[in-house]
Formats: structure tokens, C-alpha cells, sequence
């Protein structure tokens, strides 16, 4: 390809999504209304853990305007039970109910106030059964088990060796080892050990879950979704309902947030039962209460030590982690092994052992949320990187900058070797936030980083047809969620044809339209779908070319695309005069597929990243040393990002992501007791306000276009968040010298930290 | 209960039930969905609509106590195909990513200017205490703000 | 989602406490609803007869006089933007902005503040330093209780059911006097409120704080005045007040009854007492020489 300046890629264009944002014309999920719709409500367990042992739904049923109410006892005209990684999840509770707020009935009515009148008229006798909430009750010897039956393999390829131990809560362990720890920490200079904590925290993406959903004879099921994958949306509920995947459409408008809350099947399996006993499309929308009863992030204890040698060369790691799944394993299993995969984060360390489980507990299940298990070790890590640099003597940056991975090195045998700068990263970082200045007496420095793998292998399918007029349509099933997706694949297609980018339409994901795309998440989007738009509209471009070439009878190599046409050495061809060309009419269309599948490969899980995810973070911080309370005055985000196709809406992600990462750092975690979530709604649980966010907070790039995606760019959204509690709690330390493990930093965490000091 | 109103500009009467939120009137009866319903406690602004010019949660405010009021959402922001300043600015500022808080930003952002022509960065923060977007890290949207304050002024 | 209720929208005090008589339990007095509502929303309440008492005529006045006579229906908003507000107890006007977020202040009402009594009130804390006295209507007439006898406890008042509150008194301070009010936590509502008003009597050197008022929200079952704390720095000269300081906090911290909850930790609340009642400290006395201190601290709201 020749080196032609970009056009459109790189520039910081508004998102192609905005006007209609902007004026309240998008329509999401909970925004659409069917003809016959009928509303669903559901019923939901007020125990964390108890004997189902009778549903009665006759008198709902019994009601007048009740179009289905449903039990999961009769739910035997379908498969009852989902879920990616074991099918351990029923769509409502099955003789068990294994956290407060599963849910145990449901309701599809003409109205929500019948709906709501019709819960009144259900009857469930419970038998309370004693509940395992945290870790270490979970893992207790002869604790109650949240499940006791055989686990069924879910729908992934690279979790066919899945690891329970049976007897146990364990329902996944993951074990990745290389040289030898052990020994390497016998002989190191400086070995250091902790246990870090990190909390259930809730995604809150603003939208709370929603699903309608419709049968037809002819189409099967159609579901509009909240869906951030709508392809494993559509495996689920194929196998729950026995019908061919084309016979199930899954629709995603926009979507009001996702953080990784909207991937896998959650009310979707629901609705589509409903829909399907009512014979009426269905509306499913949860509240923000209900949501937090859907899906968390994982809490996490992790055991890490590492060994240094005296010149601050880092030898060993070893963890040992425990995630708190919640009582549906949901991606948890993948979570944990992917995570604990990178444990090592950024660094080159020659012997690691590490560990990890994933346990049920009677909560929320926990999923996937933005950094899919990697800020839980990251907190761990980076937290204990800077305890060494403090005890060797050592600058925390120089530490970090002496035992990163290089550019081009091997991340592990069979893997993609790291494609990405992290001292680039880390300069900027350090410079942008002043650290080799002397800080104002009441605040603190710190800096952390992040490594971050993709999730592989995995497939992206893209289609990308011109039209008569020049205009094009983009296929593409990656999810506008509002990092801007819609706006990036638009651009990479308007820079490879040449066209205005307001000639680009990329089309709403749809399963019955827009081709194959595994799922919005791990940072893909950009990297694979993207290619895979990008690949397509080289496709289009090629028949582009042939096609005039051939008219003209002029080599390829002398036609060039500019604004709308092809150009040959004596003429200009705008693509109507192509398609006229072609087709001898006006009609037509040039098709072009892309397809991205790098497929299995020798890495260690599998499959070899896409790309790595890199990052730095750096704080500064105040505290209020009567109080505890810590303010982040100044955040400094470095993403290495190989190119940044659209900056602005990069830096908001990134931003997004740095703000986002300080509610758990600072405010959030789901609070139980008795078996009892204690601040389910936003009333209670507190995520960051405008104030919250640091008063100067810079988001910059590393753009070395390295990046396996489009136009040397990778993924991004993630990293921003991971190194923000490190950053922070080592801002702190450096401040106050007390080094806390538990997070949030509540002030009244961080007063007890300081008083103990005094 | 009769309830007339007039929304955006254009009136309306309305025969509500006691207990009919004015959200779902707005949403449901009018089929004006650019207000969201998020946390459901007035802790969000998703659901944000300006009652004769002052902000309301239209998630927690019975519909009838709109009677005789003039209300604006988030679809009477623009005149015509023309923005407001507001709009203009939370597009080019990249303040808006999913787009469910946006509204009722714009609407809060909006109540704001009518109180004061030249806010401060503090008293934005001071009035977006109820506001909350999970998306952007807000640094976007308080400068969007102070763009449009400029622009209009 | 709401279940049906009727509406009731009398025009008088007499017809609404009629009403209230009549319907006895299944009837809820209705202002803004920011509580109400709320509640009902989460089904823990379900009254099938709401009395609206915004349109009762009068109760949403604000009156000047040697007390200042608030309505019930008075909004946070329009408090916080009254000039006689702002006039006569300037501190009422600038805690009423910062009173939970722009929509519930411009909705909900001073009366529904007090009567919902909930422990996390800025506006009861507050107001126990102006000597507050709730003005209270019954088909049996008037009745004027302090403030103090009013807040029963958590969710609780001296309220009968057909009674509704219809204004509250305050006693304006005496010039000269600084007051400070604080608040302090990361939670919707505030997990510490302090108030503290005083004088200076006497000139330079020799002033000596007079009529010292200290009043503690959050941190017990229902706010309160703290005699103790007063007492404290009563009389103290000014030049002196950092020796009593820490002896005020110390006994403001006894003085309180905090519980472990979402908040934090019992201990945790009583060290916050002490240490946001010296802050609250300076900044009043710092006002009553008439200057202003910067004081801005995390998560804390200085009024
Ligand atoms: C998100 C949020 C944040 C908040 N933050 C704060 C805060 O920081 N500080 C603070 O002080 N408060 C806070 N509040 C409370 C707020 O001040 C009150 O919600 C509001 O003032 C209540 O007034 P209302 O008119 O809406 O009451 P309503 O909801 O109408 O009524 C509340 C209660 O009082 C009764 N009632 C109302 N009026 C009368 C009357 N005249 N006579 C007798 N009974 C009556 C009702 O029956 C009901 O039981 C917060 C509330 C919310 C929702
Ligand atoms: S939905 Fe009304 S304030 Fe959140
Ligand atoms: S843009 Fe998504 S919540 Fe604000």
C-alpha cells in the first residue's frame, strides 16, 4: 500500500452516533415498543441461599391481563439452564436459590402494574439454608456448597479444561508455571510477600439491563438486546430452545454503557422464555436494584510475593489468587485464568508460579467488568513493585522502567512478543505528572503500570458494500456501547475508499445482517474488528480497481482512489461511473468481506493475543490525615496504543476509564451482610460524581503505529482503569508511608492505616 | 386527572392516573424517550426534565404536579434542525459517549445557564452534584458546559 | 412504579387535617414527594390517600418578624435564594444549597425535611441552633413544640396522624455572630452534620465567646444540641480558645451515639465528631471577627 497520508483515520472527528445522542433521538433497548407488547416482572429470592421447595404461580396466571408466569420447575419445554463457562445458571431458580435476588418467577402481563400485581399472587415456600458470602467462608472445610450437582462445559472452546474440585465451592482452578520460583526465591536478596484485597464492585452502566422478545413461525426468535455479544446471545438461547442459530436474531440498538456487564446471555434467556408462554413480544427491562442482582465484578484476595535481587533485578513471582465468582460462574472461570496468565504484568520475570480459583459464593455472579480480573492483580503487583523499590532503595519508575519487557520480547512461548514501548509510556507519565520535581509537601507521587492480553483466538467478520451512489454500508457486529466503535469503523472504511465520512453508514449489529463478531469486549474492537472492516474495504477497493483497470485497459498500478473515484492516469472515474461499468445499469452493488481469525495457536491458553494492552498511570494525591480522606489531584494517563484512530474519543474512554477505576479505588464495594446486599441501589452505593473526578487529569498516547489492528493501531479503554488503585495507594504510601491492601481507601480505612501508623 | 401541559412549545392535555410518573407520561403517552430512567432515586439526572425551567427527577415527580406547567426535555432543546449550544458543544468537547446520561445532562447543564450566564468550574461541579455519567470521567462535560456558556454569552 | 392512591389536594389547613382525621393511616401527607415517593416506589410504603399540602394557603410563605417563620412548603431552592433568607440567617440560605442535588432542592420542602426525620438532616441540625419551634395544625388548632421535642428519633416525630406541620420559627442570631456549618462524608447523605454559631463579646484581646451553640446531626438517633461543648467555650477568651478547643471536641464526641453502619464504624463517627466540631470551630470564631477562613476539606461541604 502506498504511504498516502491519512484522511480521515487519526483525526479527532465527533462520534457518527452524537446528533442523535445529542437530541435524545437514539432509541436503546427499554426505548422500543412492539405492537401487543406485553411487560415482564420477576420475582426474585430474598435469601441468599434456600430450599425452593414450592412455586405457585396459579394465581398469577389466574389474573386477568397475566400473559405468562412462569416457575423454574416448568420450565421443562425448554433447556432451563445458560451460561458461558459451565451451564450452571437456571433462567429462574430450580429447586435451589443461590443468592438474594435470583430470580425464582416471573410474570409477562398487558401492563407493569398488572405485572406488579401479579407478583403479589405468587406463592414460594423457602427453606433458608445456611449461606457462604465471603472467600473464606466459601473455602472453609465443610462449607455449605453453593452447588453440588455435575457442572455442564459451557459454550468455550478454550475453557474445554475446566477444573472444578469436586466437594468443594472451587469451580475453576488455573495453574501456569516457568522456571523455578521457588528456588529463584531461596536465593533472591529481597523477597517480599503480601495479601491484597479488591471488592465486589457494580458496573452501573447507566442503562440497566433490557430485553424484548418475539417469536415468529417463520423468523423464530427475534430479541432486541443489551447486548455487548450479541453472537453469544444467540448460542445461548439456540441451545435453550433447540432452534437452528439462524432462526434467532438478536438485535442490539444503542446501548447505554456496558463495562463488560452486557456480555454473555443475562435477562435475554428469560425474555425469550416469556415470550415464547405469552405468545406476545415481551419487554424485560430491569431496574439498577435488579442490575446489581444480575452480574458484579469478581472480589478477589490475592497472595502475591516476589523476589528481587539486590540491584533491583526482578527474578520471581508467585500468586496465588482467589476470585469470588458468586453463585453462577457466568465468564468467571475465563476471568481468572486469563488474568492469572498476566499476573506478571509488564514485566520480564524468568520463574513465576501462579495460581488461582474460582469459588462460589452466594452472591451476585460475577462477570466480566472492564480489565476482566486484571486490576484485582494488578493492585496486588504494582502495590508490591513499589513496597521493593522503598526497601531496595530505588526509585519506583527506575525499578519499573529495569524489568519491563522490551519491545519485540517474548511475553511467553508462543505468544504474541510485546508489541508495544512501556519505558515510552512510562516517560511520558513520569514527565507529564513531574515526578523527578519535588512535589508540594502535602502531596504524594505514584506511578503504576499495566500488561494486559486480548482475548484469543477470536473471530471478527466484517462486510463493507458500496453502493451505486458512492455510498457505503458497514456489517460489522462489534457494539457501539460509547467508546465510539460505530465512529472508528466508519473512519477506517472512509480512509480505505476514499470517501467522505459522512458517505459511511456502519450498521447496527444484527444477527440476521451484520456479519460474525465474538464479542465487544477485551479491547477488540478497534484491532479486530476493525481489520476486519478494514480487509473488507480492501476487498472493495481491489474490485474497484479491476473493474476500471479492465474498462480501460490499464494496469492496476496506475489507478488510484481519490474522493469518490478512481483516478487513472487520463481520467477520473467516480465509483458510480465503476458500478455503471460493472452492472451496465444502475444497480448493483460491489461486496466486500473481511474476516479476522487468527485461530489456535501454541500460547500458553490457546490462542496469542491480538495485541497487548499497555499503560501507565501516575497520581498525585492529598490526604486529609484527620479524616482519611485521600483526593486525587492530578492523574496522568499513558496508553500505548500503537495508533490512535480517533484521539478524541480515545481520550474519553481513557478518561472514562481513570475516573471509573477511582470508584473502586475510593468509594465502591457491594457491602453484605446476613447474607444481605446492604447498598443496592444508587442511594447506598456510591460511584464517582463531577467533583470526584481529579481537578487535572491528562490522558495521553504512545503512537508508534505498532499495533496489529488497522493502520498500526491496538486496543485500547482498559488500561486506562488498571493502574489506577496502584497509582493511588502508592501515591499514598510515598506520602504518608502507610501501605494499605484492602481497598476502597474509604477514609475511614485510610484514618484506622494512619492512625496504627502514629 | 386532567392534566394540561405544554412540552417543547406544543400543548398538550392529558388524562393521567394520580400516580402516573411524570417520566412515563413523557416516555410512554408522549413518546418523548429522551429521558432515561437509570438509578430510579433522583440520585442520577438520567431521567432530568425541566418544569418551568427549574430541574425535576421526572423518575420521582407525579405527572399531575406538571399541570399548567411548561415543560422541556431534551427533544425541545434544538430550535428546528438548528442545535443548541449546549448540543454543539457536548458533540465537538466529545462529551457524550453511550449517550444515556446525556439528556439529562444537557438539561441540567441547561437549568444552570438559565441561573447563570458564566458558571465557574465549581459551580458546574456544585450542579452536576446530581448528575452522574459512568462513561466519560466528566472532564468532557464540564468543559463542554463552559464552551457553550461562552458561546452563548 | 407507583401503585394507584388518591389524590387529595385540599386548599386549607382546616380541610387537610380534615382529611388527615377522616383517613386516619391510610392517608400520607404529601409535599415534594422526594421521600415519599421514594418509598412508595420501593413499595415500604403503600398509603392509599395522599393529602397534597403544597396548595394550603400560607404554607408555603416565608415571614419576617423578631422570629423568621419559614413555611413547610418552602423549597430547599427557594430558601437557599430568599433574600429574606439570606438576610436575616444567611447560614440557612447557603446549607439549603448544598442539600442533596439541584432537583430534590428544587422540589422538596423544609416541612418535609423535618417531618420525615430523617437522622441525616442538615436542616434539623442546623436549625437547633436557631431555637427552632415547629408550628404544628390539627382539627384541635395550634400547637408549638421545639424542634428538640419534635425529632423524636430515627423516622419519628412528636406528629400525631391528623396533625401537619405548617411552618418552622427560627430565632435569628444576634449580629456579631460567626457560625459555621459542616458536613462531612462520601454517602448520598451525610454521615457528620455540625453547626456552631458564637459571639465575641468584648473588643480585641479581651473578647470572650458568648452564646456559643453547638448542634451534631448524623451520629446519634436524632440530631441534638450538645450543652457539654458549649459549656466548654462559654466564656473563654478568645486568645485562650486553642487551650479549650480539644476539652469541646472531646466532649462533643461523648456527647453523641453513633452506630456502625454503612456510614462507618462507631468509633470512626465519634473521632469525626471532634474533629470536624474544631474545624466548624475556627471557622465560626474566624467569622465572628468578621474574616473568612479558606477551609475546604474532602468529602466535607463547609457551609
Ligand atoms: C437523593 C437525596 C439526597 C438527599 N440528601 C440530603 C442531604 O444531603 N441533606 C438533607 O438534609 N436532606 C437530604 N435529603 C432529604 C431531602 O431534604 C428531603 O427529601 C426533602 O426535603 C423532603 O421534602 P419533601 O417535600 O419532598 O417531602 P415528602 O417526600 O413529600 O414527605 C416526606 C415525609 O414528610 C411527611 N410530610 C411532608 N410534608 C409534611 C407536612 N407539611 N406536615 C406533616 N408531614 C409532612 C410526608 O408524609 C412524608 O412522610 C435527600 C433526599 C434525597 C432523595
Ligand atoms: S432515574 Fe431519575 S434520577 Fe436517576
Ligand atoms: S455517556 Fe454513558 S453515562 Fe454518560
Amino acid at each position: 500500500m502506498s504511504a498516502r497520508p491519512l484522511r480521515v483515520v487519526g483525526r479527532p472527528v465527533p462520534r457518527v452516533d452524537g446528533l442523535e445522542k445529542v437530541t435524545g433521538r437514539a432509541r436503546y433497548v427499554t426505548d422500543l415498543v412492539l405492537p401487543g407488547m406485553a411487560h415482564a416482572r420477576v420475582m426474585r429470592s430474598p435469601y441468599a441461599h434456600a430450599r425452593v421447595r414450592r412455586v405457585d404461580v396459579t394465581r398469577a396466571r389466574a389474573l386477568t391481563g397475566v400473559l405468562a408466569a412462569l416457575s423454574g420447575a416448568e420450565l421443562t419445554w425448554c433447556e432451563p439452564y445458560y451460561g458461558p463457562a459451565y451451564r450452571d445458571r437456571p433462567v429462574l431458580a430450580i429447586d435451589v436459590a443461590r443468592y438474594e435476588g435470583e430470580p425464582v418467577a416471573a410474570v409477562a402481563a398487558v401492563d407493569e402494574a398488572t405485572a406488579d400485581a401479579a407478583l403479589d399472587l405468587i406463592e414460594v415456600d423457602y427453606e433458608p439454608l445456611p449461606p457462604v458470602i465471603t472467600l473464606e467462608e466459601a473455602l472453609a472445610a465443610g462449607a455449605p456448597l453453593v452447588h453440588t450437582g455435575k457442572p455442564q462445559a459451557g459454550i468455550f472452546a478454550d475453557l474445554s479444561t475446566l477444573r472444578p474440585e469436586p466437594g468443594t465451592n472451587i469451580c475453576h482452578q488455573f495453574h501456569f508455571a516457568r522456571g523455578d520460583s521457588a528456588g529463584a526465591l531461596a536465593s533472591a536478596d529481597l523477597v517480599l510477600d503480601d495479601t491484597y484485597r479488591f471488592p465486589p464492585v457494580q458496573h452501573y452502566a447507566m442503562e440497566p439491563h433490557a430485553a424484548v422478545a418475539v417469536w415468529s413461525e417463520t423468523d423464530g426468535l427475534t430479541i432486541w438486546a443489551s447486548s455487548q455479544n450479541p453472537y453469544s446471545v444467540r448460542v445461548e438461547l439456540a441451545k435453550m430452545f433447540d432452534v437452528p442459530l439462524a432462526r434467532i436474531r438478536v438485535v442490539v440498538p444503542h446501548l447505554g454503557g456496558g463495562f463488560g456487564s452486557k456480555t454473555y446471555a443475562k435477562l435475554e434467556p428469560l425474555a425469550a422464555a416469556l415470550a415464547r408462554a405469552a405468545g406476545r413480544p415481551v419487554r424485560l427491562a430491569a431496574s439498577v436494584a435488579e442490575a446489581f442482582q444480575t452480574v458484579r465484578r469478581c472480589a478477589a484476595r490475592v497472595h502475591v510475593r516476589v523476589g528481587f535481587r539486590r540491584d533491583g533485578l526482578l527474578v520471581a513471582v508467585e500468586c496465588d489468587a482467589d476470585y469470588d465468582v458468586g453463585a453462577y460462574a457466568d465468564i468467571g472461570p475465563r476471568v481468572v485464568q486469563k488474568a492469572t496468565y498476566t499476573a506478571t504484568g509488564p514485566y520480564r520475570v524468568p520463574h513465576v508460579e501462579l495460581a488461582a480459583r474460582a469459588v462460589y459464593t452466594n452472591t451476585t455472579p460475577g462477570g466480566a467488568f472492564r480489565g476482566f480480573g486484571v486490576p484485582q492483580l494488578a493492585w496486588a503487583l504494582e502495590s508490591l513493585v513499589d513496597a521493593a523499590a522503598d526497601r531496595l532503595g530505588r526509585d519506583p519508575v527506575e525499578l519499573r522502567r529495569q524489568n519491563f519487557l522490551a519491545h519485540g520480547e517474548e511475553f511467553a512461548p508462543g505468544d504474541t512478543p510485546i508489541d508495544g514501548k512501556l519505558e515510552e509510556s512510562l516517560s511520558r507519565a513520569a514527565e507529564a505528572i513531574g515526578w523527578t520535581r519535588a512535589s508540594a509537601a502535602d502531596r504524594g507521587r505514584g506511578v503504576a503500570a499495566m500488561l494486559k492480553a486480548s482475548v484469543a483466538p477470536s473471530v471478527s467478520e466484517a462486510i463493507v458494500r458500496l453502493h451505486t451512489d458512492g455510498s457505503v454500508s458497514v456489517l460489522a457486529s462489534a457494539v457501539e456501547m460509547g467508546q465510539g466503535t460505530r465512529t472508528v469503523l466508519a473512519q477506517i472504511a472512509a480512509e480505505v475508499l476514499c470517501v467522505p465520512l459522512a458517505r459511511v453508514t456502519v450498521v447496527q449489529p444484527d444477527t440476521a445482517v451484520t456479519p460474525y463478531d465474538q464479542t465487544t469486549s477485551s479491547s477488540r474492537s478497534t484491532t479486530m474488528t476493525g481489520r476486519a472492516v478494514q480487509v473488507a474495504s480492501e476487498d472493495v477497493r481491489e474490485q474497484l480497481l479491476r473493474i476500471t483497470a479492465e474498462a480501460l485497459g490499464v494496469a492496476t498500478r496506475d489507478l488510484t482512489l481519490d474522493e469518490g473515484a478512481v483516478v487513472a492516469p487520463a481520467r477520473r472515474l467516480p465509483y458510480a461511473e465503476v458500478l455503471l461499468l460493472r452492472f451496465g445499469m444502475s444497480g448493483g452493488e460491489l461486496i466486500g468481506r473481511g474476516v479476522i481469525a487468527p485461530g489456535r495457536t501454541a500460547a500458553p491458553l490457546g490462542g496469542s493475543t491480538p495485541f497487548w494492552e499497555m499503560a501507565v498511570g501516575a497520581a498525585e494525591v492529598s490526604v486529609d490525615e484527620e479524616t482519611g480522606a485521600v483526593r486525587v489531584e492530578r492523574y496522568v494517563s499513558v496508553a500505548d496504543v500503537g495508533r490512535a484512530v480517533n484521539p478524541l474519543l480515545l481520550e474519553g474512554q481513557d478518561e472514562g476509564g481513570v475516573v471509573q477505576g477511582l470508584g473502586h479505588t475510593l468509594l465502591e464495594e457491594m457491602l453484605y451482610a446476613d447474607g444481605h446486599l446492604l447498598n443496592g441501589t444508587l442511594l447506598l452505593y456510591r460511584v464517582p460524581r463531577a467533583d470526584d473526578a481529579p481537578p487535572a487529569l491528562e490522558c495521553h498516547f504512545v503512537e508508534n503505529a505498532d499495533g496489529s489492528g488497522p493502520f498500526g493501531a491496538k486496543g485500547a479503554g482498559e488500561g486506562s482503569l488498571i493502574p489506577v488503585s496502584p497509582a493511588v495507594a502508592n501515591a499514598l504510601a510515598r506520602l504518608t508511608g502507610v501501605r494499605l491492601r484492602d481497598l476502597p481507601l474509604t477514609p475511614e480505612r485510610v484514618w484506622r492505616a494512619l492512625r496504627a501508623r502514629r | 386527572m386532567n392534566l394540561t401541559m405544554v412540552v417543547n412549545g406544543s400543548s398538550h392535555e392529558l388524562d393521567v392516573a394520580p400516580h402516573s410518573l411524570l417520566l412515563d407520561v413523557l416516555r410512554d403517552s408522549l413518546d418523548l424517550k429522551g429521558a432515561k430512567r437509570s438509578c430510579d432515586t433522583q440520585v442520577c439526572g438520567a431521567c432530568t426534565v425541566l418544569v418551568d425551567g427549574q430541574a425535576v427527577s421526572a423518575c420521582t415527580y407525579l405527572a399531575v404536579e406538571a399541570d399548567g406547567c411548561s415543560l422541556l426535555t431534551v427533544e425541545g432543546l434544538a430550535d428546528g434542525e438548528a442545535l443548541d449550544p449546549l448540543q454543539r458543544a457536548f458533540l465537538d468537547a466529545g462529551a457524550v459517549q453511550c449517550g444515556f446520561c446525556t439528556s439529562g445532562m444537557l438539561l441540567t447543564a441547561r437549568a444552570l445557564l438559565r441561573e447563570n450566564a458564566a458558571p465557574s468550574r465549581e459551580d458546574i461541579l456544585h450542579y452536576l452534584r446530581g448528575s452522574l455519567c459512568r462513561c466519560t470521567g466528566y472532564r468532557k462535560i464540564v468543559e463542554a458546559i463552559m464552551t457553550a456558556a461562552r458561546t452563548t454569552r | 412504579m407507583l401503585r394507584p392512591f388518591t389524590l387529595h389536594r385540599p386548599e386549607t389547613a382546616e380541610d387537610a387535617c380534615a382529611l388527615l382525621a377522616t383517613l386516619g393511616e391510610d392517608a400520607a401527607p404529601y409535599a415534594g414527594g422526594t421521600e415519599l415517593l421514594l418509598l412508595m416506589k420501593l413499595g415500604l410504603l403503600r398509603p392509599p390517600h395522599l393529602v397534597d399540602v403544597k396548595r394550603i394557603a400560607g404554607f408555603g410563605d416565608i415571614a419576617d418578624g423578631t422570629r423568621l417563620t419559614i413555611g413547610a412548603t418552602v423549597t430547599h431552592r427557594t430558601l437557599e435564594r430568599s433574600p429574606l433568607v439570606r438576610a436575616r440567617c444567611p447560614l440557612v440560605a447557603s446549607v439549603a444549597r448544598h442539600v442533596a442535588n439541584v432537583r430534590v432542592r428544587n422540589v422538596g420542602t423544609v416541612g418535609g425535611n423535618l417531618a420525615f426525620a430523617d437522622p441525616h438532616s442538615d436542616l434539623a441540625t442546623l436549625f437547633l441552633t436557631l431555637d427552632a419551634t415547629v408550628e404544628l395544625v390539627s382539627p384541635r388548632g395550634r400547637r408549638e413544640l421545639s424542634l428538640a421535642e419534635f425529632v423524636r428519633g430515627p423516622w419519628e416525630t412528636a406528629r400525631r396522624p391528623d396533625e401537619l406541620l405548617a411552618s418552622v420559627r427560627l430565632s435569628p442570631w444576634p449580629t456579631g455572630t460567626g457560625a459555621a456549618y459542616v458536613k462531612f462524608g462520601v454517602h448520598e447523605r451525610p454521615t457528620l452534620g455540625i453547626a456552631v454559631a458564637l459571639r465575641l463579646d468584648g473588643a480585641g484581646e479581651r473578647a470572650r465567646v458568648a452564646d456559643a451553640r453547638v448542634a451534631i446531626g448524623c451520629v446519634s438517633p436524632r440530631p441534638m444540641r450538645v450543652e457539654a461543648a458549649e459549656a466548654r467555650v462559654n466564656g473563654v477568651a478568645e486568645a485562650e480558645l486553642g487551650d479549650v478547643t480539644g476539652a469541646m471536641a472531646d466532649a462533643a464526641a461523648e456527647s453523641v451515639d453513633p452506630a456502625d453502619d454503612l456510614h462507618g464504624s462507631a468509633e470512626y463517627k465519634r473521632e469525626m465528631v471532634a474533629v470536624f466540631v474544631r474545624r466548624a470551630l475556627r471557622v465560626a470564631v474566624a467569622r465572628a471577627r468578621g474574616a473568612e477562613l479558606s477551609a475546604s476539606f474532602p468529602h466535607a461541604v463547609v457551609a
